[in-house]
C-alpha cells in the first residue's frame, strides 16, 4: 500500500475528468504553491480589491431600485418631512432606497464608505509602490495601469456622488460643467453635448448613470484583471533579506497560508466598512434636500479624492485671465481644473520612465528599494504628497477657517505660499532624513547595535556595549545598492578640456545634470564589512578583558 | 507595580505613556474649565415680562450705563458704535438677547453669548429706546407673536433668604417647579403651534436654500465669510431671534424685511430650518456634526483605512529577530 491517502472515488472521477481536459492539476499545483512575500505593505492593494468587490455587490443592490430619471415628481412617501416637495425621480428613488427598502439605507452607506476607502487604499498602495521603487522594470506597465485605475476611480466616484440629485450632487456637477466651459473653443460644445442642452437639463443623471454603472466599472474591472494577471505573472516584489534576490521569492505559499490570510482580510475589510456604515452617517441626502439650480449652500465639499482639485480651483488666482476677440479665456479655471490634475497624473505616469532615463538602469528589479536608499526618489515622493496634501487641505479652507477662526482670505494666501514652498521643504527634509538613516545603517552595519548596557572598565572609562545584529538585519543593511547613472560613466570633458559628444547636446546636458542630482549625496557603504567597527571590537575586547580579571 | 515594571521596555510603552498623559490633561482640563452652560444658568433670570409691565426710567439707567459709551447718550452713534435711532427695537432685542451687545471689542464680530441682563431689564431698555431714541416708527418692531427662548427652571427658583422657615421655602420650591412646568408646557404649545403651523416644506426649503444657506449652511451650521467674518450657526437661535435677524440685518447679513419675505413665508422658512435641525440622524449615531464631506474623508482615512491597515500589519506580523 502506498503511503499517500487516496481521494474518494467520486472526487477522483470528477478530478480526472477536468484534469484530462484542462490540465487542471498541473496549473492548480503551480498556482496554489505560488509564493507571496509576507509584509503588511503588500496587502494594501488587496484593500482596494476587496472594497471594489464590496462596491460591485452593493452597487448591484442599489440599481434594483434607483431610477436614473430627472422627471419631476411630487414626493409622497415614508419620509414625511419632504412630503409635498417637488423633486426628480432620481432623488425620490434614493429616498425610497433609504426609507422604504429593507436594509437600503445601510447598503447605500456601505457603498459610499467603501468608495471612500477604495480610493484611499489605491493611494496608499500606490505610495508603497512608488517609495519602494516597485514600479521599476519589469513593472512599468502595471504602474501605468494603476495610474489609470486611480484616475478612473476618481471619475467613477464623482459620477456616483452626482447620481442621487441631492443638493451637493448638483453643486458637484455644476463645478464639473464650469471646468468644461473653461476649455477654449470646444468648452461650450462639450458642455451642451454632455448635458443635452443648458445646465442642468434633463439628461445628465441618465448619462452619468450609464457611465457610473456600466462604462467605467467595465473599464475598471478590465484594468484590475489585467493588473492582477500581470502581477501573477511577474510576482510581487520583496524587501531585501536572507535568500531574497531578484531571482528567488521568499514567502508564504498561496495555499493554505496566504489564502487563509487573504480571505480573513477580506472579512476584516468588510467588517470595518460595514461598521462605519452602521454607526457613522455619511452623505445624508434626506437631510440635504433635492437640488434645484437656485439652491446653494456653504460648507459643502466633494468627497475627499476630489478635494485636491477643489483646492486648486479655490486658491488659484484670477490674475492671468484674459479676453481675446471678445472671448474670455479663464486661466483661473483652466489651470487648476485641468493642468494641475494633468501634472499630478501625468507626473505619476511619467516617473518610471523619467527615472530610467536618468539612471540608464535597464535591469529587472524584483527586490524593492528601502525608501532611504533612494533618497532623491523619496524626496520627490514627499514633495508630491505635500503638494497634493496642501491642495487637498485648501479644498476645505472654509471649514478650516470656520473651525479654527482663521480669516478665509488669510487661509487662501497661506495656501498659495505653502503650495509652492511646501514641496521644496518636504523634498529637502525627506532627503536629509534618508541620508541620516543611511548613516545610521552604516554605523549599525559596522558596529552592531547599541545594547543599552553601560559598563565601567577598570580604567574608569564608561562604554556602551554594542552587540552583533542578527543575520537578517545584517543582510538587510548590507543590501543597499549603489545609485549610479550611465550618464556619468564618462566625464563631461577629457583632460584636454574637450567636452564629450553626449554632453554637448542639450538633451545630454539635461540628462547629465539630472543624473548628477539623482546620484549625489549618498552615503557610501563601499568597503564596509559587517561588525568590523572599532567600537564593537573595542567593547567586546574590553568586556572580555574585564571578565578575565 | 511588577506589572508595569515588566512592560516598561515594551516598544509601545512610550506611546502608551503619551496617550495616557494627553488623556489625563484633556479630561482634567474639561473637568475644571468653566462651561458656558453653567455661566448661562447664572445670568438667565426672571420670567419673560409683559411689554406693559416696564420701567422706562430703569431702561434709561441701563442705556446710559451699558450702551451710551459707544452709541452716545441720545443713541446717535459715535466713533465706536453706529447710530441707533433708525434700527428699530427688533435689532435691539436681537443684539442684546443673543449676548452680542454690549460688545467687548467694537472692531470684532461678536459671537453668540449668554445675555448680560435679565429679561426685565431688556424690556425696560426697549421701552426707553422706543420712547426716547427711536425716530418715530422707523425700523422693525419686536415680533412678540414669534416664540422666544424656552423657560429655564432657574427663572422660577425662589431664594432661600426670602423665607423664614424651611417648610415655607420647600413649599415655594414645589410651587416654583409647578410654575416652571406650566410655563414650559405653554412655551412648547406656542413653539409647536408656530413651527407646525407652517406645512409648506417646499416653500420653506426654497426660501432657506435660496436666501440663507449660502452663508449659514444647509443645516444652519454656519460658515466662513469674506474679510475674516463668519456666518454664525443658528442651532441655538430661537424662532424670534431668527425673525429679528431677518428684519434687522445684523452685521454682514442683508435685511429681509416683511415686504421682501412676508411673515407667513418667514414662518415657513423658520419652521423648515428648525424642523431640519430637530431631525434625528437616520444614518447612524455619529452624525459628524453634520459637517459633511470633510469630516467623512477624515474618518474614512483615520478610522476606516487605519483600522484595515492595522489588521494587515497584524496578520502579517511575525516574530521579530531579536537584535
Amino acid at each position: 500500500m502506498s503511503k499517500t491517502t487516496q481521494a474518494p472515488k467520486a472526487l477522483r472521477g470528477v478530478g480526472n475528468f477536468i484534469d484530462d481536459r484542462f490540465h487542471a492539476a498541473k496549473m492548480g499545483e503551480k498556482n496554489l504553491r505560488k509564493v507571496f512575500p509576507n509584509h503588511w505593505s503588500f496587502m494594501l492593494g488587496e484593500i482596494a480589491l476587496y472594497s471594489f468587490i464590496i462596491l460591485l455587490l452593493t452597487g448591484v443592490f442599489l440599481t434594483l431600485w434607483f431610477k436614473p430619471s430627472m422627471i419631476e415628481v411630487v414626493y409622497d412617501g415614508p419620509y414625511e418631512r419632504l412630503n409635498g416637495v417637488v423633486m426628480s425621480e432620481a432623488y425620490a428613488s434614493t429616498l425610497h432606497i433609504d426609507f422604504a427598502v429593507r436594509g437600503g439605507f445601510l447598503v447605500r452607506q456601505i457603498h459610499h464608505w467603501a468608495a471612500l476607502i477604495f480610493v484611499a487604499s489605491l493611494v496608499v498602495h500606490m505610495l508603497r509602490v512608488f517609495f519602494t521603487g516597485a514600479f521599476r522594470k519589469p513593472r512599468e506597465i502595471n504602474w501605468l495601469i494603476g495610474v489609470a485605475i486611480f484616475t478612473l476611480a476618481m471619475l467613477e466616484g464623482l459620477f456616483g456622488y452626482s447620481l442621487p440629485d441631492d443638493l451637493p450632487s448638483g453643486m458637484g456637477v455644476r463645478i464639473l460643467q464650469g471646468v468644461m466651459l473653461a476649455l477654449p473653443l470646444v468648452g461650450t460644445y462639450i458642455s451642451m453635448f454632455l448635458f443635452g442642452g443648458e445646465f442642468p437639463g434633463e439628461d445628465i443623471i441618465t448619462r452619468l448613470y450609464m457611465l457610473h454603472v456600466l462604462a467605467i466599472p467595465a473599464l475598471l474591472l478590465g484594468l484590475i484583471v489585467a493588473h492582477f494577471m500581470i502581477l501573477w505573472h511577474q510576482k510581487h516584489t520583496q524587501y531585501p533579506g536572507p535568500g531574497k534576490t531578484d531571482k528567488t521569492v521568499v514567502g508564504t505559499p498561496m495555499f493554505p497560508g496566504f489564502a487563509v490570510k487573504a480571505g480573513g482580510f477580506f472579512f476584516f475589510t468588510f467588517a470595518v466598512i460595514a461598521g462605519l456604515s452602521a454607526f457613522v452617517q455619511i452623505n445624508p441626502i434626506h437631510l440635504f434636500g433635492p437640488f434645484t439650480p437656485t439652491s446653494i449652500t456653504s460648507g459643502l465639499q466633494p468627497d475627499w479624492y476630489m478635494g485636491f482639485m477643489e483646492g486648486s480651483l479655490r486658491i488659484f488666482p484670477n490674475w492671468f485671465d484674459f479676453q481675446i476677440f471678445g472671448y474670455a479665456v479663464p486661466i483661473g479655471v483652466l489651470v487648476p481644473g485641468l493642468v494641475i490634475p494633468g501634472i499630478v497624473f501625468g507626473g505619476l505616469g511619467a516617473w518610471p520612465f523619467l527615472e530610467q532615463w536618468i539612471t540608464g538602469d535597464k535591469r529587472a528589479h524584483n527586490v524593492a528599494d528601502r525608501p532611504r536608499n533612494a533618497p532623491v526618489r523619496t524626496g520627490v515622493g514627499a514633495a508630491g504628497i505635500t503638494f497634493y496634501g496642501l491642495l487637498w487641505l485648501a479644498g476645505s479652507n472654509d471649514i478650516l477657517s470656520e473651525t479654527f477662526s482663521i480669516s478665509l482670505y488669510v487661509t487662501t494666501y497661506i495656501f498659495r505660499v505653502l503650495v509652492i514652498v511646501g514641496p521644496f521643504v518636504a523634498y529637502f527634509v525627506a532627503k536629509r532624513i534618508c541620508l541620516g538613516l543611511q548613516r545610521r545603517d552604516r554605523e549599525s552595519l559596522e558596529h552592531g547595535y547599541e545594547s543599552g548596557i553601560i559598563q565601567q572598565l577598570p580604567s574608569g572609562e564608561f562604554i556602551e556595549v554594542h552587540k552583533r545584529n542578527s543575520e537578517e538585519t545584517t543582510e538587510v543593511l548590507a543590501s543597499k545598492p549603489e545609485i549610479t547613472s550611465t550618464a556619468l560613466t564618462e566625464p563631461a570633458a577629457d583632460d584636454k578640456g574637450v567636452r564629450n559628444p553626449e554632453s554637448r547636446k542639450a538633451k545630454g546636458r539635461i540628462r547629465r545634470a539630472l543624473a548628477e542630482w539623482y546620484t549625489k549625496d549618498n552615503v557610501s557603504f563601499e568597503g564596509v564589512e559587517p561588525h568590523t567597527g572599532h567600537h564593537l571590537h573595542h567593547s567586546e575586547e574590553a568586556v572580555k578583558e574585564h571578565a578575565s580579571h | 507595580m511588577k506589572w508595569i515594571t515588566a512592560r516598561r521596555r515594551h516598544p509601545l510603552a512610550g506611546y502608551v505613556v503619551v496617550i495616557l498623559a494627553l488623556a489625563l490633561f484633556g479630561v482634567g482640563y474639561a473637568a475644571v474649565a468653566p462651561t458656558s452652560d453653567q455661566a448661562q444658568a447664572q445670568t438667565l433670570a426672571a420670567d419673560a415680562p409683559s411689554p406693559e409691565d416696564v420701567d422706562v426710567a430703569e431702561g434709561k439707567t441701563i442705556f446710559d450705563q451699558t450702551c451710551a459709551s459707544c452709541h452716545g447718550l441720545d443713541g446717535s452713534g459715535g466713533e465706536f458704535g453706529p447710530d441707533l435711532r433708525d434700527v428699530g427695537p427688533a435689532a435691539i432685542d436681537f443684539q442684546v438677547s443673543t449676548g452680542r451687545m454690549p460688545s467687548m471689542n467694537p472692531d470684532a464680530q461678536m459671537p453668540r453669548k449668554p445675555m448680560v441682563m435679565t429679561e426685565q431689564e431688556l424690556a425696560d431698555l426697549i421701552a426707553y429706546y422706543n420712547e426716547s431714541i427711536r425716530n418715530d416708527g422707523s425700523g422693525a418692531d419686536v415680533p412678540y407673536d414669534v416664540p422666544d427662548i424656552e423657560p429655564h427652571p432657574d427663572d422660577f427658583a425662589p431664594l432661600r433668604s426670602d423665607f423664614d422657615s424651611e417648610e415655607a421655602y420647600e413649599e415655594a420650591v414645589e410651587e416654583a417647579e409647578a410654575e416652571y412646568q406650566a410655563a414650559l408646557e405653554d412655551y412648547q404649545a406656542e413653539y409647536d403651534a408656530y413651527i407646525s403651523g407652517a406645512d409648506d416644506t417646499e416653500m420653506g426649503m426654497r426660501l432657506y436654500l435660496t436666501n440663507c444657506a449660502h452663508c449659514h449652511g444647509w443645516s444652519g451650521g454656519g460658515g466662513a465669510l469674506t474679510d475674516g467674518r463668519w456666518a454664525p450657526e443658528i442651532h441655538e437661535s430661537t424662532p424670534r431671534e431668527i425673525y429679528e435677524a431677518m428684519v434687522s440685518g445684523p452685521g454682514a447679513m442683508p435685511m429681509f424685511s416683511d415686504g421682501v419675505i412676508a411673515p407667513e413665508e418667514k414662518q415657513e422658512l423658520i419652521s423648515y430650518v428648525k424642523t431640519l435641525q430637530a431631525e434625528p440622524d437616520a444614518g447612524g449615531i455619529f452624525n459628524l456634526q453634520r459637517v459633511g464631506q470633510v469630516a467623512e474623508g477624515l474618518i474614512g482615512w483615520v478610522v476606516g483605512l487605519a483600522l484595515i491597515v492595522a489588521c494587515a500589519i497584524w496578520i502579517t506580523a511575525k516574530q521579530r529577530a531579536h537584535d
